[in-house]
């Protein structure tokens, strides 16, 4: 009986198990630092948009807060569990992953031409968030266990390779280029702090820098509105109440903003000008507010994250552990870096949100989820200190 | 079990560290110092052009009044239609595509055109034609679009919810409440509000406002935000104008015009009033002129006539262009004419200043004067006889003058020419006055002989504007004092308050006040009992000079008619001068122009409150009062009306009189008729006669027999050959017993000044 129940418990604490350290105060009181100026920039942000498109002011913020709160008690949960667990988690989420990539594709559109969400009728979600959690504990996990093969063996190197690769491919088909390249980019950190062979990189990086230049030269090869952001961000003149509207609008929220910024709440470009100042484009009007003293403490607090991150995966004696903490800040990092990169016109306009601050629900509990991850890690780093 | 992180792991981790927080943090903070920092202002510019909506209030223009404070040109507040084609297409329109949406597309701008079409008035192709324009977010339908209309407007928008194609937006509209009046010195405005002719033109930068601004801002939707941010600059109304010109007497010399222009069959007939002592200028036309309203529309049915009946396009536009430009001209400033006779009163001024001629001089006229090679003829052939210097005047005789003009010599001559300001423009201040040019308009100093100066003496071979003609009138009127006419008596700022006022500008005293004192006093002898006759005024002492000249170079059987006069005699206050251009017949300025200075003299006198002194012969021109008959029985009544010089006419059966007219106490003419009602009918009416062309007894007969009154106007009693040449009340006309007709009358005889009458 006795016996049944431990081999009951020790099944159970794969998935399950309690970690006794202390959590991280440091990362955590960054994470609660952007999760608050996320959520009153997001306000001032979207009001407008909100009263203009459902007559209620505090549409988005609402449901944003109400996401925030259950968030919060996630990731405190989640701090709790001791990170072994995810391995066990990995193989799951990477199948779900898989599964849910694969049936977003043929489920109805939520937005005509576009897969990339589930509707589940009170919340949408998209299959490629979860996809990103799900590749970085794979990877980790596979990495972990095959490290070995993984400096020699061709065929483990072309299955990952592969696996990463199918990824982005099923993001790009849900017609996602941004989040197809974010999945890429993540495969690719992941790949190389795992320990793959650094040839694969250096083809790997001949290749990108072929590839961008084609699609430079060649916009046209890429679906059609892919291509026109290209010919967009190439050509400053080029369709500017269409294709450039909302850079050049981002432009000139973040350029009215000057070193101090016109004040929080007195943005002028949110009230329709920049479209859909709660989403994508947010921190133009987080630079418009705030001017530049305002984005650069903001930035700061992201690069703080991503360093505190790094800190405690390198205390972490599991590799495993080190790699998922790592995996996820420097998600986080590089989504921040590409955002910022879009917003400021550094790049072509993709869809890519800005963590903490971009209005979305789901994605934002799943962002919590993963920092509760992170101080997962952190309390396993804080017993083994002791 | 764990793995522990190997060393390459860490190297790695921290490779992407560094790639992702040098290159990727770093270069989002520079790109946002470039942006921000050095970029900022450039960006805040474009960000604020598109955020604040700057919408302009369009000031009113200022207001051009008479010198009574009576709104001449005013303009009001209107409102200007346009659409918004590339806003056509609906949400509906949007989502179709193709040939749906086209069509779709084209019954949404037919209903459109049809509305607007069918409340503007305007053109519906015309609208259709705007509405297709797909890339335009801004077309003009109407301007000047008055209240009724704007609101039909509103309702059709709201009806049709076509918010976001048609717009209304606030315009104003100039409008000239008394239309045809002073329509050559006001001008008018384009459609833009700017003058495009007279003081409208002249005075453009003073009636302009500065426009208002509104400066709001807006959300990109290009809806008005949640959040008021507005700042709002007043638009400031432009000066307004006050003018010398006297809205009463402009339309009584108007009416006076018009008259004597359509019974002379003349080319035009123009007159001026001017206010002596200070130069203000009270009436200034010439007829025909146009409706500031309608400024394009060729108002001369002549005129139109003759253009009706030309048939290539070309010359047609032409020709309508000319006739426009013709009845926007101030002709009495910009025209020049032979002056005539008018001028030997210059010629006697100057004459008496220098003391070359005296009252005492005298002449004997023999029919003409040989002058150099030429033998100048007299219009009397006969010859006026022995003459004194007032005789000469009276009668207009040319050979006394050109021995005036060479008494005083040519040198002289021209000084006083110079002196009375004809070799200069006078300084209105209304544009396109007529610059005088030596060799031109008058002969230059340098080739001033003894022909030039004895036909100068009586005012032919030189031309001179009307303008300058009554300003040099109006010199000897005012004691010699030369003065600047103008017509802009104030300037007034948006609330009224007074902040330019013209003050009287005195050129010059050319002659002495004496000598001014004596020249008027003759030409009250003119008009008293000379060629100016028909210029007589019941009551006051019109002093003026009549002047009948051939037009040069214009052909045979071209005349001017005029008559310049100054009046109450004894102390002038208003100089008036009229002119009629190429007469057909009857040409002389005594018959033609005098009789119309008479008409004036006579309103502008009353209206001015100038009381009148009657002589003997014209104190039965006096009314009295109706004595009381009624209740009286019939022939009591008759006795009495007999024994006030009344006669009567009985109307009804009765004994006793229940009404009469005119009534008791009412002011009627000596020997009037008095309508007697016997019973309570209705009054009774009667059908005017015709009354002109007969004496003035002949007139009071026909009068008393059908029983109207007879009000006596014109000269009725200074010289032979007096006929009533017109009545105010037309003849036919169904009028009530007792009506007064004023009658006209003038004398045909002795009145000629020249030789072509």
């Amino acid at each position: 009986m006795v016996k049944q129940f431990k081999q009951k418990r020790r099944l159970l604490s794969l998935f399950l198990d309690w970690n006794e350290g202390n959590l991280d105060v440091t990362f955590l009181l960054i994470v609660l630092a952007l999760l608050t100026i996320g959520l009153i920039m997001l306000f001032s942000a979207g009001y407008s948009y909100a009263y203009y498109k459902y007559h209620n002011s505090t549409h988005f913020i609402a449901r944003q807060a109400l996401f925030a709160v259950i968030g919060i008690v996630f990731m405190l949960v989640a701090s709790r569990i001791n990170f072994n667990c995810f391995r066990s988690w990995a193989l799951v989420g990477f199948g779900a992953s898989l599964l849910l990539l694969l049936v977003v594709l043929v489920l109805p559109e939520y937005k005509p031409g576009f897969k990339r969400w589930i509707d589940l009728g009170p919340i949408t979600f998209q299959p490629s968030e979860i996809a990103k959690i799900g590749i970085i504990l794979f990877f980790a996990w596979a990495c972990e266990k095959w490290q070995k093969r993984l400096k020699y063996d061709l065929k483990i190197q072309l299955l990952f390779i592969g696996i990463a690769g199918a990824f982005a491919l099923l993001v790009y088909l849900e017609n996602h280029l941004s989040g197809a390249v974010l999945m890429a980019l993540l495969s690719v950190i992941m790949l190389f702090i795992g320990g793959l062979n650094r040839w694969w990189f250096i083809a790997l990086g001949v290749v990108a820098v072929l590839g961008v230049m084609l699609l430079l030269a060649k916009p046209d090869l890429l679906k059609e509105y892919m291509g026109e952001r290209i010919t967009a961000w190439l050509d400053k003149d080029y369709d500017p109440t269409g294709a450039r509207w909302q850079t050049n609008q981002s432009l000139n929220a973040i350029g009215s903003g000057g070193l101090l910024g016109q004040g929080l709440g007195e943005s002028k470009q949110k009230h329709m000008y920049v479209s859909e100042p709660q989403n994508d484009f947010i921190f133009a009007i987080v630079c418009e507010e705030l001017g530049f003293v305002g984005a650069a403490v903001i930035l700061i607090l992201f690069a703080l994250l991503v360093w505190r991150g790094f800190v405690i995966a390198m205390r972490c004696r599991s590799r495993f552990g080190a790699a998922v903490a790592m995996g996820i800040v420097f998600q986080v990092g590089l989504q921040t870096v590409l955002n910022i990169f879009v917003v400021t016109d550094t790049m072509p306009n993709t869809g890519i949100s800005l963590p903490f601050f971009s209005y979305g629900g789901t994605s934002l509990l799943m962002l919590l989820v993963e920092m509760g991850m992170v101080l997962s890690v952190s309390r396993a780093s804080d017993i083994t200190k002791k | 079990m764990a793995l522990k992180p190997s060393k390459m792991m860490y190297k790695r981790a921290l490779g992407v560290l560094a790639v992702l927080v040098i290159l990727g943090f770093g270069t989002g903070l520079v790109r946002l110092a470039k942006l921000q920092l050095i970029d900022g202002e450039m960006y805040r510019a474009k960000a604020e052009a598109q955020q604040l909506g700057d919408s302009s209030i369009q000031a009113l223009r200022g207001t051009i009044y008479d010198r009574n404070m009576r709104p001449l040109a005013q303009s009001a507040t209107a409102w200007k239609v346009f659409i918004d084609p590339s806003n056509i297409k609906n949400e509906k329109i949007a989502k179709m595509s193709g040939d749906e949406a086209q069509a779709a597309l084209q019954v949404r701008r037919e209903l459109v055109a049809d509305g607007l079409s069918k409340i503007l008035g305007v053109d519906k192709e015309e609208i259709l034609k705007k509405a297709e324009k797909e890339k335009s977010g801004y077309q003009k339908i109407k301007s000047e679009v008055d209240l009724e209309e704007k609101q039909q407007v509103s309702e059709f928008i709201a009806d049709n919810k076509l918010y976001d194609c048609i717009g209304i937006e606030p315009d104003t509209k100039r409008y000239y409440p008394f239309k045809t009046l002073a329509s050559t010195i006001i001008g008018f405005t384009g459609t833009d509000d700017m003058g495009v002719e007279g003081l409208e033109h002249k005075y453009d930068d003073d009636l302009t406002g500065i426009p208002g601004r509104i400066i709001s801002a807006k959300n990109g939707a290009m809806g008005s935000m949640p959040i008021e941010y507005t700042a709002s600059y007043e638009a400031q109304q432009g000066t307004s104008l006050v003018l010398t010109i006297d809205e009463t007497i402009q339309s009584l010399l108007e009416k006076e015009l018009s008259k004597v222009y359509a019974s002379s069959q003349a080319n035009a007939a123009y007159g001026l009033v001017m206010d002596v002592k200070t130069g203000a200028i009270l009436a200034m036309s010439n007829q025909p002129d146009y409706d500031l309203n309608e400024p394009y529309t060729i108002q001369d049915a002549d005129v139109l006539a003759k253009i009706d009946k030309i048939t290539d396009p070309a010359e047609k536009n032409q020709a309508v262009s000319t006739a426009r430009q013709a009845q926007w001209r101030n002709r009495t400033i910009s025209d020049t004419y032979e002056p005539g006779s008018v001028f030997k009163v210059i010629t006697l001024a100057s004459a008496l200043e220098e003391g070359v001629v005296t009252e005492s001089t005298r002449y004997t006229c023999v029919g003409g004067i040989q002058v150099a090679d030429n033998y100048i003829k007299c219009h009397k052939h006969a010859g006026h006889g022995t003459q004194t210097l007032q005789q000469g005047l009276m009668n207009s005789c040319n050979p006394f003058f050109i021995t005036v003009g060479q008494k005083l010599g040519a040198e002289k001559f021209f000084n006083y020419f110079e002196a009375f300001g004809f070799t200069e423009p006078t300084g209105i201040d209304l544009s396109g006055e007529a610059v005088p040019k030596a060799g031109a308009t008058y002969h230059s100093r340098e080739n001033f002989g003894i022909s030039q100066l004895s036909s100068c003496s009586f005012g032919q071979t030189f031309q001179v504007s009307p303008i300058q003609m009554i300003t040099a009138i109006a010199a000897i009127a005012n004691g010699g004092k030369l003065m600047r006419p103008y017509v802009v008596a104030k300037k007034l700022d948006g609330d009224g308050n007074v902040i330019e006022e013209t003050q009287p500008y005195v050129r010059r005293q050319v002659v002495s006040e004496q000598t001014a004192r004596k020249v008027v006093d003759m030409m009250e002898a003119v008009v008293s009992d000379g060629t100016g006759r028909n210029a007589n005024v019941a009551g006051y002492h019109v002093a003026g000079k009549t002047g009948t000249s051939q037009k040069i170079g214009a052909g045979n059987g071209k005349y001017i008619a005029s008559f310049a006069c100054v009046a109450p005699g004894d102390d002038p206050e208003i100089a008036i001068l009229i002119t009629v251009d190429e007469p057909v017949g009857q040409v002389n300025g005594g018959q033609l122009a005098a009789p119309v200075a008479a008409a004036l003299v006579e309103g502008i006198m009353n209206y001015l409150g100038v009381e009148p002194e009657y002589s003997e012969k014209e104190s039965r021109l006096i009314e009295i009062a109706a004595p009381s008959l009624v209740n009286s029985t019939v022939s009591a009544a008759q006795a009495v009306a007999k024994a006030n010089g009344f006669s009567v006419k009985v109307v009804g059966d009765g004994d006793h009189v229940v009404k009469q007219v005119p009534a008791y106490g009412q002011l009627m003419p000596q020997k009037g008729v008095i309508i007697l009602y016997t019973d309570s009918r209705a009054e009774e009416t009667v059908q005017v006669p015709d009354l002109t062309g007969m004496r003035l007894s002949a007139v009071q007969k026909i009068a008393n027999e059908y029983g109207l009154n007879l009000k006596i106007a014109g000269n009725a009693f200074t010289g032979a050959d007096i006929l009533s040449y017109s009545q105010d009340i037309e003849k036919d006309t169904v009028v009530k017993y007792g009506t007064v007709v004023t009658v006209s009358f003038k004398s045909y005889s002795g009145v000629s000044d020249s030789i072509y009458g």
